[in-house]
């Protein structure tokens, strides 16, 4: 299945003219803030690239990062290189099942061990392994088991890049995100939930062409997610002037006005949402009228509520700031009651005083 | 017993109370008390910013009475306050400060800086570290009567005076009146037509009053020397004889910190509430006029402005009255810049004037009320405070100013409708 057709026959078979191959590597350098000088060395990386193996393993997902990527509204030249790669292993998009399915995966690994892209989705329990198996193999196991061969892994959502919604508090299965078990393998985070379907396109072909993508502190291509929505939000010119919607049905709410008062987490979000957009760059949430939840960050589900403020606490501030009064108070009260002791004391020895005490004795 | 420094330590800490501590805590060092004082304003020096006053008062608070205090001080990273620190801020919390009360209103934290001054001058003057003519007057007030003496012969001489002048009768020590006057040492000494004044007023209005021989001193050196005790003595001697011959009023004389220590201080110094009520008589001239008892006739055809002064305006509320009545008998009545209750202090309050070593900072405090008199020009400055008329008339023959000062009081005795 893998290594066989190059390129530029796969466009031949579909119909896909020179032009339209260019002008899709052209749209590719700039998604990802690539020079123009780039595109033809984006070309020629496609066009030489030989069909590397996919595997795709989903763990504790909800497959909506599978549903973005197959919106990536099809049939486009996007498709085209998911033609150009190979996934050898995807168990929802896979037509093979049971011991068939298993044996792709397997076979796969052997003939391009060493070689082979490993994407993931979803988190992987370690607080009990059995919480989620696929064939009675456990996702830790499967995971270990299938990276140790990868070149390279993506971790697509913010399950597999951060633990995502099953990390969130109180984590009943103890998830955590690729990168917390694997440490000796290239990992590039595509977060989000679900990431837009051209980010994850643009990352695996960067990988195809120049490799593994300039990352952020937290293990992001820097291209998609240099800078934060709020940055880049076609409604910041309302919060630079202060005019925010203060509810969901309210003048401001009307008007477009900026969100953060509704609980937008664009200014702490990096994310190309606002200007890749959704849907083939119809829209993103903030364009629909709802504050951004912020899922292109870890832990974003336990970053308070969704409709609160940035500038409300939230999560272990609260507790701690609750311990923080508590124990000021008892000090507070301690030393206050010293105080109170002492002024008494002052009070005790004080000696009434004349108009003829005003003068010092030398 | 004499002053000691041990006394001085313990009345300040006696002082710190809550509202010291959440002061000092609060303040954010912005600088507008700087801006308000009339000492910094004039000499730009900053140890005359008030809150920088403090700061030995705020030093045996954060020494004493906070936590990282007692830290620091059982490490021995403070220094302990000695009786040189008493010295070195004597000429501060005296000679440097009216307790003209503006700092407190632009604080926009709320600090009552002036209350804390009051406070930090409790342990002054335990200290001993008061201003010799403050103690000597202190001492005056307490065995003769008056911080200036012996004023008996010359009260009942300008009450003659007045009698002679008016036709109208004054009875000392007189029971049953509703209204008993006190007067300031200095209407007696220098303004006695006030005397006059009161009476054909009174006698239009048809208020019964007299004059106690037991506590006619409405002044309050106690209260300039920021000592309780001292304070505690005078105000008890009024409020005696008040009681004694059960009036129904007290009326507190042009005369301003003898308001704020009769009005504002006194029931809390003696411990309780009066059985008389205090009135000054600005407000007691503008009650009457609202009653139709004060009938004016003709205007005062001069150009003519008032001077507020600080215990009686931003510290006593009384801000309106003034103005009412100025209008009822001046026809060219100006005010000046900040007129009401952010008005510049004449700078004699607080024990100031009477404190020669504090003379150069008090002209030079005077720049600022110049500057706002040179803008409107009148031809008489009128006022409702004994002392600010005493210090204005000093200050305005030194900088060779020809503005005459008379007290609110007698102008509108002066355009009294007689027919009615």
């Amino acid at each position: 299945m893998s290594n066989k057709a190059m390129l530029p026959e796969l466009m031949k078979t579909h119909g896909i003219s020179r032009r339209a191959f260019m002008k899709y590597c052209a749209s590719l350098a700039s998604v990802m803030a690539l020079s123009p000088a780039m595109v033809p060395r984006i070309a020629e990386a496609l066009e030489n690239a030989r069909r590397p193996s996919v595997i795709w393993l989903s763990f504790q997902e909800c497959t909506g990062c599978t549903e973005s990527i197959l919106r990536s509204h099809s049939p486009t030249i996007e498709d085209l290189i998911f033609n150009a790669i190979s996934l050898d292993y995807h168990h929802t998009l896979q037509a093979a099942s049971g011991h068939a399915a298993e044996a792709a995966r397997e076979q796969a690994m052997k003939e391009n061990y060493g070689k082979y892209i490993l994407v993931v989705d979803g988190s992987i329990p370690i607080k009990d392994p059995g919480y989620s198996c696929i064939a009675g193999i456990s996702n830790l196991d499967m995971l270990k088991e299938t990276a140790a061969g990868a070149a390279a892994i993506v971790s697509v959502g913010t399950c597999a890049a951060y633990g995502g919604i099953g990390h969130a508090d109180p984590n009943p299965t103890g998830a955590v995100g690729v990168s917390e078990i694997i440490k000796d393998k290239p990992i590039i985070n595509v977060p989000g939930c679900p990431p837009i379907p051209v980010v994850m396109t643009g990352v695996l072909a960067h990988f195809l062409t120049f490799g593994i993508p300039d990352l952020d502190e937290l293990g992001r291509p820097k291209a998609f997610y240099g800078e934060s929505i709020h940055d880049r939000c076609y409604r910041r010119p309302f919060y630079d002037k202060g005019m925010f919607a203060e509810n969901f049905d309210d003048e401001g709410a009307r008007g477009g006005w900026c969100l953060y008062k509704l609980g937008c987490k664009g200014p702490i979000t990096k994310s190309a949402c606002a200007t890749i957009k959704w849907n083939n760059g119809v829209s993103f949430p903030i364009e629909a009228g709802h504050p951004c939840l912020g899922c292109t960050e870890p832990d974003f589900w336990d970053n308070g509520g969704f409709y609160k403020p940035l500038s409300v606490p939230a999560g272990d501030y609260r507790k701690a700031g609750v311990a923080a009064v508590a124990g000021g108070a008892a000090i507070g009260v301690a030393s206050a009651l010293m105080s109170k002791a002492k002024k008494a004391k002052a009070a005790k020895a004080h000696e009434t005083v004349d108009a003829h005490d005003l003068e010092k004795s030398s | 017993m004499s002053a000691t420094f041990e006394r001085g330590l313990n009345a300040l800490r006696e002082q710190i109370d809550a509202p010291v501590a959440s002061f000092f805590t609060s303040c954010v060092n912005c600088g507008l008390c700087a801006e308000a004082c009339i000492f910094y304003r004039a000499t730009e020096d900053p140890k005359y910013i008030p809150i920088k006053k403090l700061d030995l008062m705020r030093r045996v608070w954060s020494r004493e009475f906070t936590l990282f205090g007692w830290i620091a001080g059982a490490l021995g990273l403070v220094k302990p306050v000695t009786d040189k620190d008493f010295s070195d801020w004597e000429t501060l919390v005296y000679d440097s400060c009216t307790m003209c009360g503006r700092c407190t209103l632009v604080c926009p934290v709320g600090n009552d800086i002036t209350m804390m001054i009051r406070k930090m001058r409790e342990g002054m003057s335990a200290a001993g570290h008061a201003p010799v003519e403050l103690i000597a007057a202190a001492g005056r007030h307490a065995d003769l009567g008056s911080p200036m003496g012996e004023l008996h012969p010359a009260l009942h001489a300008q009450v003659k005076h007045a009698i002679k002048d008016t036709g109208i009768e004054i009875e000392f020590d007189k029971p049953g009146v509703d209204y008993m006057v006190i007067l300031s040492a200095q209407e007696i000494a220098e303004f006695p037509d006030v005397l006059g004044a009161m009476a054909k007023i009174f006698k239009k209005a048809g208020l019964t009053w007299t004059i106690s021989n037991e506590a006619f001193e409405a002044t309050n050196v106690g209260i300039q020397l920021g000592n309780r005790d001292v304070a505690r003595v005078l105000v008890q001697r009024v409020v005696d004889a008040a009681e004694k011959l059960g009036v129904k009023y007290v009326i507190s004389p042009e005369c301003g910190h003898a308001y704020q220590a009769l009005r504002w201080e006194g029931p809390n110094l003696i411990g309780r509430s009066y059985k008389f009520e205090v009135i000054h008589i600005i407000e007691l001239l503008d009650k009457l006029r609202a009653e139709g008892k004060l009938k004016t006739k003709g205007k005062n055809t001069q150009k003519l402005t008032f001077h507020d002064p600080c215990q009686i305006n931003r510290r006593g509320g009384i801000n309106g009255e003034p103005r009412r009545l100025m209008n009822m008998v001046a026809e060219n009545f100006v005010e000046t810049d900040d007129a009401g209750t952010m008005n510049w202090c004449c700078g004699g309050g607080g024990g100031v004037g009477s404190n020669e070593r504090a003379e150069g900072l008090r002209h030079a405090a005077f720049k600022l009320k110049k500057i706002q008199l040179e803008k409107v020009e009148p031809e008489v400055i009128v006022t409702m405070c004994a002392y600010c008329h005493h210090t204005l008339d000093n200050v305005l023959e030194e900088f060779n100013m020809d503005q005459e000062v008379m007290g609110l009081t007698e102008l509108v005795a002066e355009y009294l409708d007689d027919d009615v």
